[in-house]
Formats: C-alpha cells, sequence, structure tokens
C-alpha cells in the first residue's frame, strides 16, 4: 500500500460500492438458496467455474478484485476494513463462486506466491488471477506422502535456466480446471527432508503433465492425480528461495488451517434460522415436535455458531499479531472434529427415508450426500490429528514426539524405513 | 475473554487479580468451604469498593462502569472469579441490582439498591422452583386486602440463609376480580417482588450441596404478606424483565466458567510437562497431548460464543437470548468435558481430597446446571425460534 496517498473516505467508499453492485450484479435469490444440492459431475462443475469466471471478470473490470492486494499486481491496495466494507456491502449479492478454487486459489496459493514468488512473476501472473483468468490448484501431496508434506519424493532438478520435474502428485482439488498449480518438489535428497524443499508454479498445460479426475465416495470427480513426466518450468516460476521451500510450507499452512480471510474478521451476524436443512429433514420426517430431535436440532445450530464466533476470535488473534498455524488450527479442528457430527445428526433425524431417494426428486440425496461429504473437512488440508499435534506442540508448549526423520538425510529416512525398529 | 480489551479495562482485570490473591486464592476458598457464608471477612464491602455490583447501575443510582458497557466489563470481572473459584452471590446481587435499576421505584432504589452497590446488604435472587428447573412461579402471588400473599418454595437460592433481600419472581394465575383498580390490566405473566428476607414467613433453609465454593439453599414463603410497593415493575407484566434477568445471569455464569476452565486446563497443562513417565513428560504421549489439544479447542471455542453473548446482551440485541442460551448450553457441556479430562491427565493425584481439581470440577458442574441446564437451553432455542411443540 502506498502510504503517502490518501484512502478513500469510508462511507464514500461503502457508497460507491452498493451503487456499483446494484448496477451490476444480480441480488441473490431470497428463498432457500441451498438448492445447489445434488451431484458435483464434471458438467455440473465445469458450469459452475465458468460462471465464477465470468463474475470475477466483472468485479475486476469494476475495481472490487483484490482490494487489499497490491496496485503494482493489479489490486486495489487498501487496508483490510475496505475489503470487508465490500463483502459487507455485497452480502445479498451473486458473487463469483470457484468452489473449492475459492481457498485453494485466493485463500492459500496465490497469498503465499504474492509473499514468496519474484515481482517479475507477479506483476504479469497476479492481474491474471484478479480477473478470474487463472485458477491455481494445489500439487502438494502424494502417494507417499500427505500428513508427512516435508517427505515428498518429486523431483526438480535444475537445467540451465530451467527446473525439470519428475514425481507424482495426487487429491489434487478441481486440478482437471485449474490453469497453474503450486507444486512442492525436492530438490536435494542428501540433507534432512525440510532442506531440500522446492516449490514451482506450474502450467496445468505444460508439456508431460497429465491431470487424470479421481471420483470421491460420492461418485463426484472432485480431484485428481497427476503425473509429472519431464515437466519444464523456468527458474522464474520458482516460488521461493531453493531449498528453502519448509519456509514457504508453513506461511502455506497458515492460510490452509484458515486464517486471515477478511471474511471472518467481520463480527458475526447473529445465528439466523435454526439449521434450515435440518428442520425441513425433521419436518418432513415428522420428527419436529420429538424432544430428543429438537436436542439435536439446536446443538447443530449451537456447534455451527460457536465454530462462526471461533472464526472471529482466530480472525482477532491473527489480527493482533499471533500469525501461528497452531492458532489457526483450533477453526479448522472445530470443523473437522464438529462437520461429521453435523452430517450424522442430519441422518439420524432424516432417518432411513432420507437414505434412499427418488432420484426424479432435485435435492433429495442432500442428507446422504452430507454425510459422505462431512469427513472431507477432517482430511483434506491436514487432518485432525495433524490440528491437535499443532495445537500441542506450537500452541500449548508440549513436549514434541520424538522423531526419527528430520535429521538424518533423506535419502536414509528413505532407505531406513523399510525396517523401522523404533530404535533410530 | 473478549481479545479486544480498553487499557481502562485491563486495569480493572488486574485490579480484580490482585484483590482475588489477596484474599480469596483457592486455598482461603478451600478453608471456607466449612462456613455459613463461604466468604472471607467483609468480602462483600470489599467487593464492592472495586464496583463488583455497581456495574449495570447507572451513574444517576450511584453505579457505574469503566468503559460504560457494563456487563462487558462485569464478564472480565467474572472471569477472573471464576479462575480463582470466588465465593459469594456476584450473580444474583447483580441480577438484583440490574432489575432495581431498570425497574425499580425510588424507595426500593434508595434503601436496597443503593446497599448493594455499596455492598453493606446481601440482596438474592429467588427464580427456580425446588426441583432447580428453570420456572418462575415457583411461589404464587395472590391479591389481597392492600396488598399481596406469596406461597411456595423456590430452590437454588444462592445464599438464600445470609440474604436480607429476596427478588422473587412469583407466577400470578388467577385475579380475583375484586381486586382494586391498581391491578387492573393483569395478564397474568409473572409478577416480581422485593422482599426483606425478615417478613412474617419467609423460611431460608441452607443446604449442602456438590460445590464447596457456593452456598445455596431454599426459600419458602408461607402467606408472606407484601405491600404493594414491593413489586419490581409491572404487576403481570415483568416476562421480558425475568428474561432480562436470565441474560445477564448468563453471561455473568458462563464467564465465571471460562475462567474456571481455563485455570483449570492451565493447572493440567502444566502438570503434563512437569509429570514424567517412562523417562518422558507425560504431555509427550500423543494420547494425552490429543485430550488437552481437544481440551484446549475446547476453552478457546467456550471463550468464542462467552465473548458473543456477553457483546449480544450489552447491545441488546434482538436475538441476545438466543446466544446467551447457546453459550450456556455450549460451555455448559464443555465444562464438564474439561473437568472431567483433566482429572484423567492428573492420575491418582487428582482424586484427592488436597487437590484442586475437585473444587473445579465442583463449581463447574453446579454452573453448568445452575440457571438452566445444556439441555434446558437447547429446548429453549427451539422455542425462540417458534420450532411448534407439536407439529
Ligand atoms: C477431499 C480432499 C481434497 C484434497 N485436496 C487436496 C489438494 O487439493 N491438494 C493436495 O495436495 N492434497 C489434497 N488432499 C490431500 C490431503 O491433504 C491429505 O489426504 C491429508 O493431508 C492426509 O494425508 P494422507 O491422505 O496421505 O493420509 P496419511 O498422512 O497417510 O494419514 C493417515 C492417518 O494417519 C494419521 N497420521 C499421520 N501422521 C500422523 C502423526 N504424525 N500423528 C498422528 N496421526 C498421524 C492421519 O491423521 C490419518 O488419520 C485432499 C484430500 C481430500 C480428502
Amino acid at each position: 500500500m502506498n502510504t503517502t496517498e490518501t484512502l478513500p473516505d469510508m462511507n464514500i467508499y461503502r457508497e460507491n460500492a452498493r451503487r456499483w453492485l446494484a448496477e451490476h450484479m444480480d441480488q441473490r435469490p431470497s428463498s432457500d438458496a441451498s438448492a445447489e444440492s445434488g451431484l458435483a459431475t464434471e458438467e455440473f462443475l465445469k458450469k459452475k467455474i465458468a460462471t465464477a469466471r465470468a463474475l470475477q471478470r466483472k468485479l475486476f473490470d469494476g475495481g472490487y478484485s483484490g482490494i487489499t492486494w497490491a496496485k503494482e499486481y493489479g489490486g486495489q491496495g487498501l487496508p483490510l476494513e475496505y475489503d470487508v466494507a465490500f463483502l459487507e456491502a455485497a452480502e445479498h449479492y451473486v458473487m463469483p463462486d470457484f468452489d473449492t478454487f475459492n481457498s485453494t486459489t485466493f485463500d492459500v496459493c496465490v497469498p503465499v506466491m504474492l509473499e514468496h514468488s519474484s515481482p517479475e512473476f507477479l506483476r504479469s501472473f497476479i492481474p491474471k488471477v484478479l480477473a478470474g483468468e487463472l485458477l491455481v490448484c494445489q500439487f502438494f501431496s502424494e502417494p507417499s506422502a500427505g500428513s508427512d508434506l516435508a517427505g515428498v519424493r518429486t523431483r526438480a532438478t535444475r537445467d540451465g535456466d530451467q527446473w525439470v520435474i519428475n514425481g507424482q502428485k495426487i487429491w489434487s482439488t478441481l486440478a482437471q480446471f485449474a490453469d497453474w498449480g503450486m507444486c512442492l518438489t525436492r530438490t536435494n535428497w542428501d540433507v534432512p527432508k525440510h532442506r531440500g524443499l522446492t516449490w514451482f508454479a506450474v502450467p496445468c498445460d505444460s508439456a508431460g503433465l497429465t491431470i487424470r479426475p479421481i471420483r470421491q465416495i460420492t461418485g463426484s470427480p472432485h480431484f485428481c492425480e497427476d503425473f509429472f513426466d519431464d515437466v519444464a518450468v523456468p527458474d522464474g516460476y520458482r516460488i521461493g528461495e531453493v531449498n528453502n521451500g519448509w519456509t514457504v510450507t508453513q506461511s502455506m499452512l497458515v492460510r490452509e488451517r484458515g486464517a486471515a480471510r477478511s471474511a471472518d474478521t467481520m463480527s458475526p451476524t447473529g445465528p439466523g434460522d435454526l439449521v434450515p436443512d435440518l428442520v425441513a429433514a425433521a419436518r418432513k420426517a415428522g420428527q419436529l415436535a420429538d424432544p430428543v430431535v429438537r436436542q439435536k436440532l439446536a446443538r447443530a445450530h449451537t456447534n455451527d455458531y460457536v465454530s462462526r464466533a471461533l472464526g472471529f476470535r482466530i480472525a482477532q488473534m491473527t489480527a493482533q499479531g499471533d500469525l501461528n498455524t497452531g492458532v489457526a488450527a483450533y477453526g479448522k479442528l472445530f470443523k473437522g472434529v464438529y462437520t461429521p457430527i453435523r452430517a450424522r445428526i442430519g441422518v439420524e433425524i432424516a432417518g432411513a427415508g432420507a437414505m434412499t431417494w427418488d432420484p426424479a426428486t432435485p435435492g433429495a440425496d442432500a442428507t446422504a450426500l452430507a454425510y459422505l461429504n462431512g469427513r472431507l473437512i477432517s482430511i483434506a488440508g491436514g487432518t485432525n490429528e495433524m490440528q491437535r499435534n499443532g495445537i500441542g506442540e506450537r500452541v500449548l508448549g508440549l513436549p514434541r514426539e520424538p522423531s526419527f526423520d528430520t535429521s538424518k538425510p533423506f535419502n536414509e529416512v528413505l532407505l531406513d524405513s523399510a525396517h523401522w525398529n523404533g530404535k533410530d | 475473554m473478549d481479545l479486544e480489551r480498553t487499557n481502562d479495562q485491563e486495569l480493572l482485570r488486574d485490579t480484580a487479580v490482585k484483590f482475588i490473591k489477596e484474599t480469596g486464592d483457592p486455598v482461603t476458598v478451600r478453608a471456607l468451604s466449612t462456613t455459613t457464608t463461604g466468604m472471607p471477612e467483609k468480602y462483600l464491602q470489599r467487593t464492592a469498593d472495586l464496583g463488583w455490583y455497581a456495574m449495570l447501575v447507572p451513574e444517576a443510582f450511584g453505579g457505574g462502569s469503566v468503559s460504560g458497557e457494563g456487563l462487558r466489563d462485569l464478564a472480565i470481572v467474572a472471569e477472573e472469579r471464576g479462575r480463582a473459584l470466588q465465593p459469594g452471590p456476584f450473580v444474583p446481587m447483580n441480577v438484583v441490582a440490574t432489575a432495581l435499576a431498570r425497574r425499580g421505584t425510588d424507595a426500593q432504589r434508595d434503601e436496597v439498591l443503593a446497599s448493594i452497590v455499596a455492598g453493606e446488604t446481601l440482596a438474592t435472587w429467588a427464580v427456580v422452583g425446588t426441583s432447580g428447573v428453570w420456572e418462575p412461579g415457583a411461589v404464587r402471588a395472590t391479591a389481597t386486602e392492600g396488598g399481596f400473599l406469596l406461597s411456595g418454595t423456590c430452590g437454588a437460592v444462592q445464599d438464600a440463609v445470609c440474604a436480607e433481600w429476596l427478588l422473587v419472581t412469583a407466577g400470578t394465575p388467577v385475579w380475583p376480580a375484586r381486586v382494586s383498580a391498581s391491578t387492573a390490566g393483569m395478564s397474568g405473566g409473572p409478577t416480581q417482588f422485593l422482599v426483606p428476607a425478615s417478613a412474617t414467613g419467609v423460611e431460608a433453609t441452607a443446604l449442602e450441596g456438590l460445590d464447596l465454593t457456593q452456598r445455596f439453599g431454599t426459600v419458602s414463603f408461607r402467606d408472606v404478606f407484601v405491600p404493594p410497593s414491593s413489586v419490581v415493575g409491572e404487576v403481570g407484566g415483568a416476562a421480558e424483565d425475568v428474561e432480562h434477568q436470565l441474560q445477564i445471569a448468563l453471561v455473568l455464569s458462563v464467564s465465571e466458567a471460562i475462567g474456571a476452565m481455563d485455570a483449570l486446563f492451565e493447572m493440567t497443562r502444566t502438570y503434563s510437562i512437569d509429570r514424567i513417565a517412562f523417562g518422558r513428560p507425560i504431555g509427550s504421549f500423543q494420547g494425552v497431548k490429543y485430550q488437552l489439544a481437544d481440551m484446549s479447542l475446547a476453552v478457546q471455542a467456550g471463550m468464542a460464543i462467552a465473548t458473543a453473548a456477553t457483546r449480544a446482551v450489552q447491545a441488546g440485541q434482538p436475538d441476545a437470548g438466543e446466544v446467551a442460551s447457546m453459550a450456556k448450553a455450549w460451555v455448559g457441556d464443555a465444562a464438564i468435558d474439561i473437568a472431567q479430562g483433566c482429572f484423567q491427565v492428573f492420575g491418582g493425584i487428582g482424586f484427592t481430597w488436597e487437590h484442586d481439581s475437585h473444587l473445579y470440577l465442583r463449581r463447574l458442574t453446579m454452573g453448568s446446571v445452575l440457571f438452566g441446564s445444556p439441555d434446558w437451553h437447547r429446548e429453549r432455542i427451539c422455542q425462540l425460534h417458534d420450532i411448534e411443540v407439536r407439529s
């Protein structure tokens, strides 16, 4: 942000935003907008993302994209309050919804790039992101490295002023629709695992990169496996220093756990309607007067609101300078623990009637789909156990688990793990 | 605790902490656990000097708070009280103070409110039946010549035996037609009375209880005559007042619980680092670490919802009652989870009389069920949303 420039008057900014929204964007239908149900098929996702790109373009042209991002990269260079003000004004409008790219691109990958990529790269890359032209997926996990992200085996080798990448990534959400991926590789195998990592931004249409959708438990092709065969990327696409990838990873993890989102810094509004989806299910099942069911409704409703209040608290901690992966882990763990509980409550209330459905009735499979998807957040983006490790060791200061792989060269770790005996 | 605090609020907190350290830490509280009042000498006056009963009272009536948002200030004090398991009628005194400040007559304010603020009298809140279930109307008022007759019994009355004043909530179900014009228009809702404990027919009985740090009793009313001047607010129209008092009580008791949970958790965390087994601190074992991580999540989430409730009630938001009930329900469950979870980490030592963990378990459990259990509040949340009882 350029401090010599005076900031726009907040009231005028708010008023202009309201006027612009009214002119350019559509109001959200007031009826139950949770009508987006049914299986997320390839077709459905494609259409959803295309719609979002078009809306994002409108925001960009109107000057409401990247409100807090630097001007030199196409952002507006304004303080957080302006972003919050715009979000508040936009509450009742249809905003671009990029599905999981909302978080992977806008909350995680691109903010990390802004911190660690070269200015030349950012100058051409970021404006396209803000215009909705570039969506970034996460090439982090591998078949042999998920929780143990520092244990990746995808290899990047230097070749003049470019790098050649070989290996395999997996579980990359929506990679089949992505334009770029943020990829973690190993660039030195002779040092301990945290010290030989390097990140790259990789175009998804690179020669040698094959992206194949994988069907999830619901049947939706929502993530992919990705094969890297001699994929060449220029050194200018590197994110952060060579072999210093762990530093970049740490700032990635804070964001992945959900800290530092403008929306969270808004003081939570009231709790709103009592869990409408569950009340509808209870009504349909004729169980609304049942005291046990009522307990469950209120429990789900309360947990939902506590989760929002906790998000606000974490945003406050972050704003006060506590940008700690452990603190961010509280919000992630809360969701990881309570989302499956909520999904289960749905099944308990709706009963057998909701476990079978007429395919001709739209949304009739909602309870079942929510039940299957309920586990997602307990695993994706770091399992509940990893959050507990983080809270225990980073926030509570409990002594670390003894580790057997952090001080010896990664090459040796790979050899030794095959016959690990708990001694070294 | 609310993470947004002014310097004055920090000072308020420091002063409370200092006072508690000097007068009433858990060691002292334990020693007091067998006495009638459960309080150190002159506790009411000394805490009144710190403004503990003044913050919900406007300056015009001798009150005042450091930030102008009295409930948020008071919640800070409540949390520190909970941390050190402070005794005394902190919640009921403030409830009565707010009731009189909002709805009391001039005479009630002059005679009683001023002495509450000064800590010169002990006033308490009698609102639930002997089963402890939250139903105003355990006491009934009937109109009589020149006043009312109260009869019935209240349970879970804090400091029942030492109280000099009782704010009684009475159901007023039947109103004989002969009652004068002064009682016309009575809707049949509850009526609140400020009754001296010395009135004929009032009898307070001390009870023993799970919680060793606070005193509770029953108060029975046998045809207690009270003049119309003892009514607080409108005859038959106290429903909203009781709701407001409940919200205040919920915010303060939840804040006390949060303080107690945080203190107990901190003791347990420290122990898990100091205690060695199998050649390592027990906190290094994942099985123990995960219990602590989950408990610490419950403390943080509890603080988040307690803050939301405090702010909602302070601002008088339309959904304040619901948010307060959410806080009470969530924290009420979490308090017991933490109290029991900490036992597990302490091992055998935690199961001894000398160890403080049972004092916390007792206080937190009482707090969980007092002013409505988590289940009661969940049902209330459904009713606040007009979810019909019969479908
Ligand atoms: C829906 C979904 C979307 C995803 N999207 C992406 C994406 O876009 N990009 C991407 O790169 N990845 C993605 N992932 C992958 C995700 O990050 C990993 O699945 C996750 O980190 C767990 O890794 P893993 O699957 O290898 O399980 P593992 O690490 O093998 O874990 C298996 C079990 O062991 C436990 N465990 C492992 N280590 C420890 C330890 N030290 N202490 C205690 N318990 C431990 C875990 O908690 C878990 O219960 C996605 C996953 C899902 C389910």
